[in-house]
């Protein structure tokens, strides 16, 4: 017996292998561990002016909501999980000058991943719910897209990298989908019509709400159609209408009130495009 | 015609169905004024209708004047008008960066005393110069002249082209001379459907109203667009050019949705040497906050609730804040009086643009953001008298490691050496009793300057941290075979 398996045969309480074993195994922990990463560069590196209570207020709401409604429904509670990515992106995502705001997005966003379903999945993207909600129902709540600048596209880069390897591709198509389409759009309009610089265009797509909402609101795979094909449709469909949205009625937080009026289709998707659904 | 340069204002329209959009200036002249090349303008917004301001502080010969502005729609000529230029002196005045002063009490002889007095950087001017004369038409231009107005001091035309060719030939025959940068955003603007506003000064008017200066021009239109076309005012491709831009809002901050939009340093102590280089000091300030921040973000100087119903206006204040007469001034007509429908908030922003880094005009949004804010600078005068009490020698340990808090502050915000503030931290030093300083820490209280907590190792902090409760959720859900 050499010295490497004797202390195998021990079980070391940290072992990397397990350790990356368990990570990998559910593409959560990912979203988790990057959605945070995003949070701190955020309140360091970009010195957000946001009081700590403001989070505390978001996940304090979001995960007792959470806990209570699995303890409910009597679901496994490692449903935490999701409840907290929903947290985190509120975070990310949406500014309020009262607690009272954030509070209400917390509780809608988590509420209607157990009220609005339909055949198992949810209506409309929680995080996303949950900020129209705190905006069209407290007028204290807003968005900030131009809150992350333009230099944090590295960081968005490395992250799809790691989307990638680590998962095998997840639901990177439905962000691609996206992206693609509303970039090639853009630049058609931006550049090619309007007789722009490409730096002009290529600033407009290094804006890191755009990337956010791409890589980690739309790929949402509870609201997004389970056929690979119809993904690829319907986040097309998002990238069209937002194009439309931003490059006519100057509307900058498009994106969000895109998904928020076609996340319900993807009822008519799974209808038309059989396919097994989803399960973490 | 070496002396022709021209002062653009653009106004832009993208797009089908809309109207509008608005305004980056050029302005020429490099002068040794604390920001170079800047420009002022005041955006009421009210939904989908904005009031724009432009300053004309030119000092050059009237007739040398002129001014370009892409603007969405032919404007009416009750959408023109020229406005006293007192407003802008005023505005920025009341929201300009200060040094608040407080007074120390000597401890071994209490004085009930408690002055604070402040002052505002004084107002600076800039300078642009335009000419045009012999407006004339040609058919090989491709340039229609929408419509003509006399409005105040100024003869307008508004103008609408169908390349940029064109409109850039009619321009240089009509004696502008159009930068480099300038001309290629012609383009983009005359797709997006835009016309184009041109100003000169109608000589006979302007002589009759024996004025020394030219009036602000304010326009007026409704469009979704919230912006200011910074582009077409890149004339210059040396260097960086400034804009402030005062907007009124109904409910609250104004914030840029396509750069970021972040605060100057403010409330900092700082050593009371800096009080007479005031300008100097918030000058490098900027400076510095613009590099730190990649020098591709927006400002903000100020920001309050003006309303007439709200209370303090400014903390301190160093001149009036804006009352009903500015609100007429600047085009805000929703205030009627002391009731809740005259809600009124001013924010003001500071931009320092180049074209590589702005390659985008500036698009605004309003938020519910109601917080106050105002560029702030504290200066704290020492005691005077005799400090030989116990609590004397202690205010003058304090007064010590506070100067020298100080000293790095300054340096922080302004990268100003501090090789001279050995004799400012040190001034009453030779009033302490060597015999009672055993318990003077040699502290380095203050190193860290701005307040900054070293981003990189709060950051790898966090990393650990997640990690770390990361490997406890594996464990438990381990065991529970999940």
């Amino acid at each position: 017996m050499t010295g490497i398996e004797k202390i195998t045969a021990l079980r070391p309480i940290f072992s990397i292998r397990e350790w990356m074993g368990w990570f990998t195994r559910d593409g959560r922990h990912f979203q988790i561990l990057y959605l945070s990463l995003f949070l701190t560069y955020g309140i360091f590196n970009l010195g957000w002016d946001v009081g700590l209570t403001k989070f505390f207020v978001i996940f304090s709401v979001g995960m007792a909501v959470q806990a209570l409604a699995l303890y409910l429904v009597k679901a496994p509670m490692h449903g935490l999980k999701s409840g907290l990515i929903t947290c985190l992106g509120l975070c990310l995502l949406l500014k309020a000058d009262s607690h009272w705001a954030l509070a209400i997005a917390a509780t809608v966003a988590i509420g209607s991943k157990f009220l609005i379903r339909v055949r198992g999945k949810h209506l409309f993207n929680p995080a996303n719910i949950g900020i129209i909600a705190a905006i069209t129902l407290t007028n204290d709540a807003w968005i900030s897209p131009g809150q992350w600048g333009s230099s944090i596209i590295l960081l968005f880069l490395i992250g799809i990298l790691g989307l990638v390897v680590l998962f095998k591709v997840g639901r990177v198509d439905t962000s691609l989908g996206f992206l693609l389409t509303f970039a090639a759009l853009d630049f058609c309009r931006t550049v090619l019509y309007l007789g722009w610089e490409p730096e002009v265009w290529l600033h407009k797509m290094q804006n890191g709400s755009l990337l956010l909402f791409a890589f980690f609101m739309i790929t949402d795979p509870k609201t997004t159609p389970n056929a690979p094909v119809a993904r690829i449709i319907w986040s097309m469909l998002v990238g069209v209408i937002t194009f439309v949205v931003t490059n006519w009625l100057y509307f900058h937080t498009a994106p969000i009130w895109v998904l928020f009026f076609i996340a319900p289709l993807t009822v008519l998707f799974d209808r038309f495009f059989k396919h097994k659904p989803f399960q973490w | 015609m070496n002396a022709v340069k021209v002062l653009i204002v653009l106004l832009a329209t993208l797009g089908v169905t809309e109207t509008y959009a608005f305004c980056g200036f050029y302005v020429a002249k490099t002068d040794a004024n604390l920001f170079n090349n800047k420009s002022e303008v005041i955006y009421v917004r009210d939904g989908k209708k904005s009031t724009i301001t432009m300053s004309n502080d030119f000092d050059g010969n009237a007739k040398d004047f002129a001014m370009v502005v892409p603007v969405p729609v032919v404007l009416q000529e009750n959408d023109i008008k020229v406005v006293d230029r007192g407003i802008f002196e005023k505005l920025h005045d009341y929201s300009a960066p200060r040094i608040v002063e407080y007074y120390d009490q000597n401890p071994c002889q209490p004085v009930y005393e408690d002055v604070m007095v402040e002052e505002s950087m004084s107002r600076v001017s800039t300078q642009s110069i335009t000419m045009m004369d012999n407006v004339a038409m040609n058919k090989d231009y491709k340039v229609t002249i929408e419509a003509e107005y006399e409005v105040g001091e100024y003869d307008i035309l508004i103008l609408s082209a169908q390349e940029s060719d064109g409109l850039k030939r009619w321009l240089l025959d009509n004696g502008y001379k159009i930068p480099s940068q300038a001309e290629e955003v012609l383009q983009p603007y005359i797709r997006s459907k835009m016309k184009f506003f041109v100003v000169k000064v109608n000589l006979e008017k302007y002589n009759q109203s024996g004025s020394e200066y030219l009036s602000p021009i304010q326009i007026s239109f409704e469009d979704n667009r919230f912006m200011l076309p910074l582009r077409l005012g890149m004339a210059n491709s040396k260097g960086s050019q400034d804009m402030l831009m005062y907007f009124f809002t109904k409910n609250g901050r104004v914030e840029s949705t396509n750069y970021r939009t972040v605060e100057v340093p403010s409330n900092r102590n700082i050593p009371l040497f800096v009080e007479p280089k005031f300008q100097g000091f918030y000058r490098d300030l900027f400076k510095n906050a613009y590099h730190e921040e990649n020098e591709n973000s927006v400002f903000v100087e100020y920001a309050w609730d003006v309303s007439p119903t709200a209370g303090v206006k400014c903390d301190p204040c160093v001149s009036p804040p804006p009352v009903f007469a500015e609100f007429q001034k600047a085009g805000v007509n929703w205030v009627s009086g002391m009731n809740q429908s005259s809600k009124v908030f001013f924010t003001r922003l500071h931009v320092r643009y180049t074209r590589d880094d702005f390659p985008q005009d500036l698009f605004f949004q309003e938020t519910p953001n109601t917080e106050r804010f105002q560029g702030r600078y504290v200066i704290t005068h020492p005691a005077s008298g005799d400090f030989s009490c116990d609590a004397g020698q202690n205010y003058l340990r304090d007064l010590e490691k506070r100067r020298k808090k100080e000293m790095n502050e300054l340096t922080a915000l302004t990268g100003w050496d501090n090789k001279y503030g050995d004799n400012y931290v040190k001034e009453f030093s030779n009033q302490i009793k060597e015999e009672s300083t055993p318990f003077v820490s040699p502290s380095n209280d203050g190193g860290s300057g701005g307040g900054g907590l070293g981003f990189k190792p709060m950051y790898l902090f966090a990393l650990l941290t997640l990690l770390g409760v990361a490997w406890m959720l594996q464990l438990n859900w381990n065991k529970q075979g999940v």
